[in-house]
């Protein structure tokens, strides 16, 4: 055992005198490497790497819903998505003699959430919106006839069909052939 | 200027018991540090990877010291104080280590081939490579031992444990030492 101690005291000597022997460096300024600290190690760092991480989910998880529900990674086709689901549904009422296109479109639109509904408002000009609001109000007001008058109508000029063009809101009569009286509502005193 | 300071002079004896520091006192300190940097540094070579790294816990070390400085009782080793602060900084620099290795990697290369530097010598070393392998614990009553001549008392009061912790810290330090350089 002391031979082992002999020989560590003079190799720490022999290595150690001639580093520790070298010029003392200016101290340093308390304080200039603790914020470089913090955000290298410890809490700091765990706490970036917390945030960028939740970033980077989230971006990643709107990313992935938008392109499971159109198969594509580009906001503009989640707008021409619906808008073509807009136009497939108006075909499907026109088929199957129902009224309004307001649950076939939600059902689908309602697979977008909140920031692919904002890009199809604005890429397909409010046909996803604009329908379900209509058809909401007119099913809640009893007008069938209006969407029979669509039928009758026949409703397809080519060039509207071929090319997704926006609803009007113009206040165009619902009960055109006057088979319901026409319901007001007025607020009650 | 004290011969301590002298460029290539050996490391100062240890504190001489007429030595008097003031607590809080800034010249004081810059005189404490004068007197035992290269005693610090010593001891966190051979606690650390490199001597660059020894010489980064130097200063973190100092640093902790100063702020604690004003709470620092004349009465206690100074000495032994600063080397439970170094120990402590030590430590923490092996937690963080894996993080650095990349940054050091990329820094380092491209550099020309190393000289005759001692901190290269140091670096190259058998039993300090070894001693860098050994708990920060171990190999801190190691080097107090056997390179700044502590005794296993001395010790006990820097790092602030039994001084029959120190005895069998030595002892395991010197049984592991043992086994890695084959004696």
């Amino acid at each position: 055992m002391r031979d082992i101690e002999r020989e560590l005291e003079q190799e720490l000597h022999r290595v150690l005198d001639a580093v520790a022997a070298r010029p003392i460096p200016p101290r340093r300024a308390v304080g200039s490497s603790a914020g470089l600290r913090a955000l290298v190690g410890g809490a700091g760092a765990a706490l970036a790497v917390k945030v960028l991480t939740g970033v980077a989910v989230a971006a990643a998880a709107v990313t992935v819903a938008g392109a499971a529900t159109t198969g594509s990674l580009n906001p503009a086709v989640w707008g021409q998505a619906v808008s073509d689901q807009v136009v497939k549904c108006k075909q499907d009422v026109a088929n199957s003699g129902q009224h309004g296109i307001g649950d076939c479109v939600s059902s689908f639109a309602s697979q977008h959430g909140a920031a692919v509904s904002s890009a199809a408002r604005q890429h397909g000009n409010g046909d996803g919106n604009g329908n379900a609001n209509g058809n909401g109000s007119s099913n809640s007001n009893g007008n069938a006839g209006g969407h029979s008058k669509d039928k009758t109508k026949d409703h397809t000029p080519p060039a509207k069909t071929s090319s997704i063009s926006p609803p009007t809101f113009d206040p165009e009569p619902i009960d055109q052939v006057n088979t319901h009286q026409p319901v007001t509502i007025s607020p009650r005193p | 200027m004290q011969s301590s300071e002298l460029e290539g002079a050996p490391p100062a004896p240890r504190q001489a018991p007429t030595e008097r520091y003031e607590p809080g006192s800034d010249a004081d300190f810059e005189r404490l540090y004068r007197n035992t940097y290269r005693r610090i540094v010593g001891t966190l070579i051979t606690l650390v990877r490199d001597v660059p790294t020894a010489e980064d816990c130097a200063q973190e070390t100092y640093e902790r010291a100063y702020r604690g400085w004003a709470k620092w009782r004349p009465d206690a080793p100074v000495e032994a104080w600063l080397h439970r602060i170094a120990i402590n900084v030590a430590i923490s620099d092996r937690r963080y280590q894996r993080l650095r290795q990349a940054g050091e990697v990329i820094r380092r290369l491209g550099r020309p081939a190393p000289g005759p530097d001692p901190a290269m010598i140091a670096e190259h070393s058998l039993v300090v490579q070894a001693m860098q392998k050994l708990p920060p614990k171990q190999a801190a009553a190691l080097v107090l031992r056997h390179y700044h001549g502590y005794t296993n008392r001395e010790i006990a009061a820097a790092l602030d444990v039994p001084e029959q912790t120190v005895a069998s810290r030595l002892a395991a330090a010197r049984k592991h030492l043992q086994a890695v350089l084959g004696k």
